[in-house]
């Protein structure tokens, strides 16, 4: 640069030692942040870094509060059943998926940090239209899905207060569709994360009912492999519900939205760490606390949400119905706003159309469309009469169990392009562990597939 | 003159050599657009991939084929007739078509590679789009006309042909357009652009900070002059300029943060690691770097540390002739002028008052600074609440309040544009909602 004057001669500026420079550069912002399932959430901002212990509360506390919001109807009712089905035999399964969980989401923040772009955006970049449409076409199916079960939750925690469902469901979809477009979701959404912080009955209530803890090593530790079509369908299921393809598009989203730069992403990889860890605490919980309950009672099929409420009687006794129907409204309301409100984003971003709440709707149709028609078809699914509600809860989580090797493949090529990803590209043990996944995830899928074939065909 | 999307081209074309060679199907891989000087550029070559065998070696330049994986080269120019729609091209030119050097040139502007899918900035309306298709015009030649912004021109190239909609309000005219490749390292390579975004004034430019992915933010400012440049960081929200200052080669980040008002420079560079820091004030002209670290002594949550001192400084005791010669070299710099404060000497720089520039204007030659100043009686303390500071600046109507030091001495100046940002963040720069996080 030739014509930057040279201080070379003139005497070097003097403040470089005299302590105006701090040992680390100024950070922008703290909080009390919350990731839940890949969505970073700030509860409260902090006017100074917090040092010490308070360092390690403000990281554990809210990542525990993230891990109780971060369970929807489907994944309430796919632990409750896999608990009461097969007691602590597929614990296992959780600690295994935990680590993949970990795994994946460190890499879709670590490619977002390096790209500065969401995931379906770089799909689209990478793979071309085609590629693209056939993504979004599947993460239309898998979250309309969800939203579906999540109004099926509200409508079950309406019922087990002793409302009509076909007045909730209604006036949730309503509500919630009115508190986004007028942009008073943000401190809604803080009541509902309140109403989720009954799930730490679980673990509580685990506990109280004096499971097996034998049994529980067991079951985490000794792989058990049931014979039939149900386990398996169920061991999807829970894969499905744990690593939801939805997280990965918001956990990449959610670091590109907080400016995290490819320079200083360190300090993101053990909050993707944490997260994951956390999600599934409170998860296996559910399963213990169904377990000691349910299963050993001898009952091993959940026919409607008061059946799992039951999981929670050993802390509340007959308190446990209204209990887990705050809980579940408030867990589905929150995952019910966001799952719709998300996906449109994210669709009209890889699109390259205008987004945003604070657009018109005739600048921004698909969006707006979008997110109407998630909500709506969502309400309108669920309220279905005599659709059979944990069935079809569990019914979406396997889809989404299905789905994820396909999003797995794109991720994967992606974080090892040299030029997108760049330095911050997978390691070989990150890669082995990613495709290590895949090969089991797409392995338990195809093993399901066969056996319902079979088992439809086979008495 | 016929028109045709980029997305209407057949994958392959039959080439038709002179007789007795028949003909033979080769694959269209990009087309590469002549120079940019032109409002729409003319396509001057394909880019194709030839099958196994069956093309006569006559027609093929250097013949020394490196497998059919490399690409090759058919100038317009060479071509007899061409039908695009129908995949059909006449060439007899011996040696029309050559072999590639490279895969592909980083300075050329390939359609597919380079625009196709990227993103482009409409310029009529500051606003950031994706190129969902290319719009080219058939007459004097293959030309760019326009990009297809939407969801209509996903459509037609998803369904292979059968869908044919097009929406005039979504051809954004190639003329009004700037493209981005994503790719900070581009610009340094000398990779073709066209730089008409520098006709955007700095607010302009600045709004599309929240819409673009930082990578192609800093792509971006890089193609701006330099005093441009450093007039867009400093309307970005404060993450982002970080995020898009890092990613600037460093010889041209040094010049940035020169030209850039001391208090935001300041600002940034209190975010950078200390190495960078040590290394950036190392470069910066003696001058700007000490300003720089005066400021950084303040914590951010002061009066110091919004405030500028890039302010204008002259003695009590000059005449306003000294002033007005001494001044024009010193207008020329600083981004804040309109006060001119008062000390009674430059060593201890204790703050007498003030006089601005239209006090100076209709003052007499012979007259002394302190004979037309206005005496200061409210000063800030760098120490102070920067909110009440900018409420009090607001309140009054002032364009900048001084800073002073307990003994009296100029520090610097809150200017009235720090107050604005403490008080309204956010509203001067279109803010991405935030739905992720």
């Amino acid at each position: 640069m030739s014509d930057v004057p040279s201080t070379e001669e003139d005497e070097p500026l003097h403040i470089l030692g005299s302590g105006v420079l701090n040992g680390r550069p100024r950070p922008f912002h703290h909080g009390i942040r919350l990731n839940i399932r890949g969505r970073s959430v700030t509860l409260r901002g902090l006017k100074h870094q917090p040092i010490g212990l308070l360092k390690w509360v403000l990281v554990l506390g809210p990542g525990l509060i993230a891990a109780s919001a971060g369970n929807d109807a489907g994944g309430i009712a796919t632990y409750s059943a896999a608990g009461a089905r097969y007691g602590y035999d597929l614990i296992w399964v959780m600690i295994l998926i935990t680590v993949s969980l970990a795994v994946i989401q460190e890499m879709v923040a670590r490619l977002g940090a390096a790209s500065g772009r969401g995931l379906l955006d770089l799909i689209r970049e990478r793979f071309g239209i085609g590629w693209t449409m056939l993504v979004v076409g599947l993460i239309l199916v898998a979250n309309t899905g969800l939203v579906v079960s999540e109004f099926v939750g509200i409508g079950a925690a309406a019922e087990l207060i002793g409302l009509s469902k076909y007045i909730a469901v209604p006036v949730a979809a309503i509500l919630l569709w009115y508190l986004v477009i007028f942009g008073s979701y943000r401190w809604v959404e803080r009541v509902f994360l309140l109403m989720t912080l009954v799930f730490f009955a679980y673990p509580v209530a685990a506990i109280l009912a004096k499971p097996d803890w034998g049994g529980v090593a067991r079951g985490a530790f000794i792989p058990t492999i049931h014979f039939e079509a149900g386990y398996l369908l169920l061991l999807v299921g829970l894969i499905g519900t744990t690593v939801t393809p939805f997280m990965q598009l918001f956990q990449q989203s959610s670091i590109v939205e907080q400016g995290v730069a490819r320079r200083h992403y360190g300090p993101e990889r053990l909050d993707a760490y944490f997260g994951s860890v956390f999600s599934n605490f409170i998860s296996v919980m559910m399963i213990i606390a169904a377990a000691a309950t349910l299963h050993v009672a001898g009952q091993m099929e959940l026919s409607s949400a008061a059946d799992a409420a039951r999981a929670l009687e050993p802390l509340v006794g007959p308190a446990a119905e209204v209990l887990f129907a705050v809980g579940l409204l408030g867990a589905s309301m929150l995952a019910g706003t966001v799952l719709p409100l998300a996906t449109a984003y994210g669709v009209s971003e890889a699109f390259g159309l205008p987004k945003g709440v604070n657009l018109d709707f005739r600048r921004a149709r698909l969006f707006f469309g979008l997110f109407t028609a998630m909500l709506v078809l969502g309400a309108v699914v669920s309220l279905i009469p005599g659709l059979p509600v944990i069935r079809w809860l569990l019914f979406v989580q396997v889809l989404n169990g299905a789905l994820l090797p396909v999003l797995l493949v794109f991720i994967l090529v992606l974080v090892n392009d040299p030029r997108l990803a760049g330095e911050l590209k997978n390691s070989r043990l990150n890669n082995w562990l990613g495709w290590g996944t895949f090969t089991l995830i797409t392995a338990a899928v195809i093993g399901m597939l066969v056996s319902q074939l079979l088992g439809s065909y086979l008495p | 003159m016929a028109s045709i999307f980029l997305s209407n081209l057949p994958r392959s074309f039959w080439i038709e050599p002179a007789p007795p060679a028949g003909r033979f199907r080769v694959k269209l891989v990009d087309l590469v657009l002549d120079s940019l000087d032109e409002d729409y550029p003319a396509v001057k070559h394909l880019l194709l991939q030839l099958g196994q065998r069956g093309q006569p070696e006559s027609l093929l330049g250097n013949s020394a084929r490196e497998g059919s994986r490399v690409d090759w080269i058919l100038p317009l120019d060479a071509v007899e007739m061409i039908q695009w729609e129908a995949g059909r091209i006449r060439v007899h030119a011996p040696g029309a078509i050559q072999a590639a050097e490279r895969r592909a040139d980083v300075q050329e502007v390939l359609l597919k590679r380079d625009i196709l899918d990227n993103f482009i900035i409409d310029l009529q309306n500051t606003r950031v789009n994706r190129a969902n298709d290319l719009l080219l015009d058939n007459g004097d030649g293959l030309r760019l006309r326009a990009v297809d912004t939407g969801l209509r021109a996903l459509l037609r190239r998803a369904s292979g042909g059968l869908y044919h909609g097009v929406h005039q309000g979504e051809l954004q005219d190639w003329k009004y357009v700037e493209f981005l490749r994503g790719d900070p390292g581009a610009v340094e390579a000398g990779a073709g652009y066209y730089h008409r975004i520098e006709r955007l004034p700095a607010g302009e430019i600045a709004l599309l900070s929240g819409e673009l992915p930082y990578l192609h933010l800093a792509e971006l400012v890089l193609l701006l002059p330099i005093q441009l440049a450093a007039d867009v960081l400093e309307l970005m929200a404060p993450e982002r300029q970080l995020q898009v200052f890092e990613e600037l080669p460093e010889g041209y980040a040094v010049r940035v943060l020169e030209k850039m008002a001391p208090d935001i420079a300041a600002d940034l560079v209190g975010h950078l690691s200390p190495e960078d820091v040590r290394r950036f004030l190392n470069r910066l002209p003696k001058i700007s770097g000490e300003r720089i670290v005066d400021l950084l002594r303040y914590p951010e949550d002061s009066v110091g540390g919004i405030m500028t001192n890039d302010v204008i400084v002259v003695r009590a005791d000059w005449t306003v002739a000294q002033v007005r010669d001494g001044l024009r070299e010193q207008l020329e710099q600083p981004d804040f002028v309109y006060f001119i404060y008062l000390v009674d000497d430059e060593e201890n720089r204790r703050l007498r008052g003030v006089v601005t520039l239209r006090n100076i204007l209709i003052a007499r030659d012979d007259q002394r600074m302190e004979e037309i100043m206005t005496p200061y009686l409210v000063t800030l303390s760098p120490l102070d609440s920067p909110r009440q500071a900018a409420y009090r600046l607001i309140n009054n109507q002032l364009a900048a309040l001084p800073v002073i030091s307990q003994d009296g001495r100029l520090l610097g100046a809150v200017t009235v544009d720090a107050a604005v940002n403490l008080v309204a963040p956010g509203s001067w720069s279109a803010q991405a909602p935030r739905i992720f996080s």
